[in-house]
């Protein structure tokens, strides 16, 4: 087992009597990495999380911790620390006590339990509210002392399950970005759960998707937006329209594909596939664009489909253009707003939808 | 690959269950085995009879009982009258941090042994008792109120004085289950005081009520000191007729009591499970 | 509370639920207006005394059953509260509800005499078959286990407590998060230590009334009792016979007051208790919620620190 993976989970299965929370799951975490588990909520994301810290038995499968099987351990036994969603201050002690609590347990002397707690505060940004009670504390200045009082403890794992759930958007923005630079600053492995991808997003070293408790899959943030492997991280990770077809013809570059909603052609990158295979296509909403049927395509290989323009919706810094096509199906199509703030579609025209040969994805599955 | 120390923690959470599966469960499921034993001068002895059924379903004993479960379902009927809507009013207009202590407040009554309240009951409603002279004194009546001490209203109005608490304790708790916008919609839709008990309150409270009113009936029927300290010569009711059938060393006839009421217990148990799933009550402890 | 009601039928409905509470109380206040009349019940005359509790104190027969009746009360505490908190947090985490609740719950629903009987022949049965089975052992080892006594009132007492003692704890245990626990443990806390620290500061509240609770009650208890207790009497079960024996003596008068004024001082000692401290709770909690701006206790650690 080499030094630098810091959690491998080999084969996990959890049961819940008759329900299936997770389903074999592999997944190996590098030390010093910022991990993401991102999916929609009861995927299983968080069984994964509490098993690999020990809140959860799993039915099957090993959790090795820097390739030590901890799997029977209790939470208290493992190098791992967490952050709760929220509300998992403990409301009787105070803010110092809180962060000291872990310290006092391993019984480390008093005058360095206060020192390091004291040093920890500074560096989530909360010196001088030491004698506070959770309760006179802000959602965010709560969840920066349960970081605290995990970091304080100085183990090399630290779980985060849906640390900034309970914030504001603007709120959950700005924690995003310290949590990044903390966990910089401190080298350690994070495990973060989330099922906001924005979040995701501005975190995440690599991010593992997870859904209906299997990990479908997982790789650097980067590749997982703009190269999917899977139709369901298409569907799930940024804005994409999908076309569901078959695959007519083949050859070595291109791939022609029979859609409800017209022929669309895409880069065949040696996927193997075979001419009949029920296939799906994703493009990104912000590569498409918009043009008038009667003017001349622009580069005629460029896959295009028809529809009917319904609606534009502004959303500040884009516009978001509905467009039926002619399977009844809606395609989304993000442009940046002008200035003048006008549309050059009225509800009701014909429009075609384009977007450039290679910005179309293949999914086999 | 569980330690021994974690299968003895898990041992130690199954301990009250057990506990009452043999000490409560068991005991009452034997009173069925019992009562169909001989009896013997001083005990019981194994054996298969209907004897004890035979004696207490075609005496007096059955008319007793069927009667005291009519003094009883008035009783009931009394206290959700006079209780249920003090539940509903500690919920909806009393601000939430006080209501838990008014609640306890009517506590304080039940808290004072169920027994002294009742035998305390005589001197009250006795011929020359508080309520006698109170009234005697206002002029209202011109003879002391002899009617009621000594026969059956004597005991429902027992019944009533002991038990009233208890429907305000399970309505509190069931209305706890209710969220209070549900009363802001009814506000809101304009429903007057009678349609929003109709149509809201009662089915949303009905497992509260249904345990307070099947709580107080059982107690009717079962608290043998109620009829035998308020009630006159024929208010007899399953308690009573159990330890009279104790004292008088008629183990079987007592275990045959026992079941018969055991019996209707979970039956009705049962039924309001079915009807309402009781378990809704304890909503608030999730 | 509706910003539009009228505030008529708003203290009308207060006054309704006083008057209840006052007419529930009624008997007991009469009885302990009587015990302080030297003439007793009916007497034309009123004169105070405290003569007939004076009487009680020197009787052994009865100093004797309080006794009896606090070890008891007291007895039962120590078994049913423990139970009441573990069954509670087995109750949270199984996946059998209806059938746990029902277990804990269903002595409610059943008569005091109907469980009274019911026990009494268990013991005596189980009695008999322990003596059988040491007989034919051949040892008097299992000799009057069960015969009945401290231990068969002990345990009939246990099971009348226990889901009032249940049901509290439940709502307050059910109030607490349970990933303060897991917070804990990933702290490095073991389970009982996570428990002490973390868990039970905060349904210590819950604990208490089930305390109270289950002393109140066992105190109170007649029915049970009676028929379990064998040979021992307890202040209830002397008070009672007397009565029933012999009818209201002034003597019983004073001794009703007596166990009345114990519940009232005691249910009104948690009012009175649990309403200061809310009071406090919010007192404190007002003037620091505002946003602050460092406080001055920084310093001093920081010199700590340095």
């Amino acid at each position: 087992m080499s030094s630098d993976t810091a959690v491998e989970v080999v084969d996990l299965k959890k049961n819940y009597g008759p329900v299936t929370a997770l389903e074999n799951v592999n997944v190996s975490i590098k030390s010093g990495e910022y991990f993401v588990l991102l999916g929609p909520s009861g995927g299983g994301k968080t069984t994964l999380l509490r098993s690999i810290g020990g809140f959860i038995r799993p039915t099957k499968g090993r959790v090795l911790l820097h390739g030590e099987d901890v799997t029977d351990l209790p939470p208290d036994k493992r190098s791992t620390s967490m952050v709760f969603q929220s509300y998992a201050l403990f409301p009787h002690m105070t803010v110092i006590e809180n962060v000291g609590y872990g310290l006092k347990l391993a019984k480390v002397p008093k005058a360095e339990i206060e020192r390091k707690s004291h040093d920890m505060l500074e560096m989530v940004g909360l010196t001088g509210y030491d004698r506070r009670k959770p309760h006179e504390l802000s959602g965010g200045q709560q969840q920066r002392v349960q970081l605290a009082r995990a970091l304080v403890l100085e183990r090399d794992i630290l779980l985060l399950d849906e640390p900034l759930a309970a914030l504001d958007a603007q709120l959950r923005k700005d924690m995003c970005v310290e949590l990044k630079h903390l966990q910089q600053q401190v080298g350690i492995t994070f495990i973060h759960v989330t099922h906001n991808q924005e979040e995701a997003m501005t975190v995440a070293d690599r991010i593992a998707l997870i859904a209906d408790g299997n990990l479908v899959e997982y790789g650097p943030a980067r590749e997982v937006y703009e190269t999917p492997k899977r139709r369901f991280t298409a569907s799930f990770v940024g804005e994409n329209n999908l076309f569901d077809g078959r695959v007519v013809t083949s050859d070595s570059d291109t791939l022609e594909v029979n859609s409800p909603a017209g022929q669309i052609f895409v880069p065949h990158k040696g996927a193997t596939v075979a001419a009949g295979q029920n296939v799906s296509v994703s493009v990104r909403s912000e590569v498409m664009s918009l043009e008038r049927p009667s003017v001349k395509p622009s580069s005629p290989s460029a896959p295009a489909v028809s529809g009917t323009y319904r609606e534009c919706l502004y959303l500040g810094l884009v516009n978001s253009h509905r467009i039926i096509l002619e399977d009844e199906r809606e395609v989304v199509v993000r442009t940046l707003a002008g200035p003048d703030g006008t549309v050059p579609f009225a509800p009701g025209d014909p429009v075609r939808v384009t977007w450039p040969f290679d910005a179309g994805r293949l999914h086999t599955q | 690959m569980r330690t021994t120390s974690e299968r003895l923690k898990d041992g130690i959470f199954l301990l009250p269950v057990a506990f009452m599966l043999f000490f409560f469960i068991l005991p009452l499921a034997l009173t069925f085995v019992w009562s169909v034993f001989e009896r013997t001068q001083f005990w019981m002895e194994p054996g298969f009879t209907f004897f004890a059924y035979n004696n207490f379903f075609t005496s007096a004993r059955l008319y007793n009982f069927l009667a005291s479960m009519y003094h009883s379902l008035i009783a009931v009927g009394i206290c959700l009258v006079l209780g249920f809507p003090i539940a509903v009013f500690v919920r909806r207009r009393i601000p939430q941090v006080a209501q838990h202590r008014v609640v306890l407040l009517f506590i304080l009554p039940f808290m004072v042994s169920e027994i002294i309240r009742i035998f305390c009951l005589r001197p009250v409603l006795q011929r020359n008792g508080l309520v006698n002279e109170t009234l005697l004194s206002l002029g209202v009546i011109s003879e002391p109120i002899t009617s009621i001490l000594y026969t059956p209203t004597g005991v429902i109005i027992g019944e009533v004085l002991s038990f009233l608490p208890f429907i305000v304790f399970a309505g509190f708790l069931a209305m706890e289950a209710i969220p209070k916008y549900v009363f802001e919609v009814c506000e809101d839709l304009g429903a007057n005081t009678y349609r929003t008990y109709r149509d809201v309150i009662i089915p949303l409270a009905a497992p509260g009520i249904f345990a307070g009113a099947l709580f107080i009936f059982v107690n009717g029927i079962g608290v043998a000191l109620i009829p035998n300290i308020l009630g006159g010569p024929g208010a007899v009711n399953a308690g009573l007729i159990a330890t009279q059938a104790i004292t008088a060393l008629d183990f079987p006839l007592a275990m045959a009591v026992s079941a018969i009421m055991t019996g209707t217990q979970m039956g009705l148990l049962y039924l309001g499970h079915r009807l309402f799933d009781l378990t809704h009550i304890l909503e608030p402890a999730k | 509370m509706s910003e539009y009601g009228s505030i008529w039928g708003y203290r009308a409905q207060w006054a309704y639920l006083l008057l209840i509470v006052a007419t529930l109380m009624s008997p007991v206040f009469y009885v302990i207006y009587i015990s302080f009349n030297e003439n007793g019940f009916g007497a034309a005359e009123y004169v105070f005394t405290l003569e007939w509790y004076g009487l009680i104190f020197s009787d052994r027969l009865m100093m004797n059953a309080l006794g009896w009746t606090l070890m008891l009360a007291f007895a039962t505490l120590a078994v049913t509260v423990p139970m009441a908190t573990i069954a509670a947090k087995f109750y949270k985490a199984t996946r059998h509800k209806v059938f746990t609740i029902f277990v804990l719950l269903s002595p409610l629903f059943v008569a005091p005499d109907i469980l009274g009987s019911a026990l009494l022949v268990f013991f005596k049965n189980t009695n008999n078959m322990f003596e059988a089975f040491s007989d034919y052992l051949g040892t008097e080892f299992f000799y009057g286990w069960f015969q009945l006594g401290f231990m068969t009132a002990w345990i009939g007492l246990i099971i009348y407590t226990m889901p009032y003692a249940f049901i509290v704890i439940l709502i307050t245990i059910g109030r607490y998060n349970e990933q303060q626990t897991e917070a804990a443990r990933a702290c490095g806390a073991s389970g009982w230590r996570a428990f002490w620290d973390v868990e039970f500061p905060q349904i210590r509240a819950g604990i208490f009334s089930a305390c109270a609770f289950t002393v109140i009650l066992s105190f109170n208890e007649y029915t049970r009792t009676s028929l379990l207790k064998g040979g021992f009497d307890t202040f209830t079960t002397v008070l009672i016979s007397q009565m029933l024996n012999e009818g209201m003596s002034e003597q019983s008068y004073a001794m009703s007051s007596l166990v009345s004024f114990v519940a009232i001082a005691t249910i009104g000692t948690i009012i009175i208790f649990t309403m200061i401290r809310s009071e406090q709770l919010q007192r404190k909690a007002q003037p620091k919620a505002e946003p602050a701006d460092a406080p001055e206790t920084n310093a001093e650690p920081q010199k700590a620190a340095a």
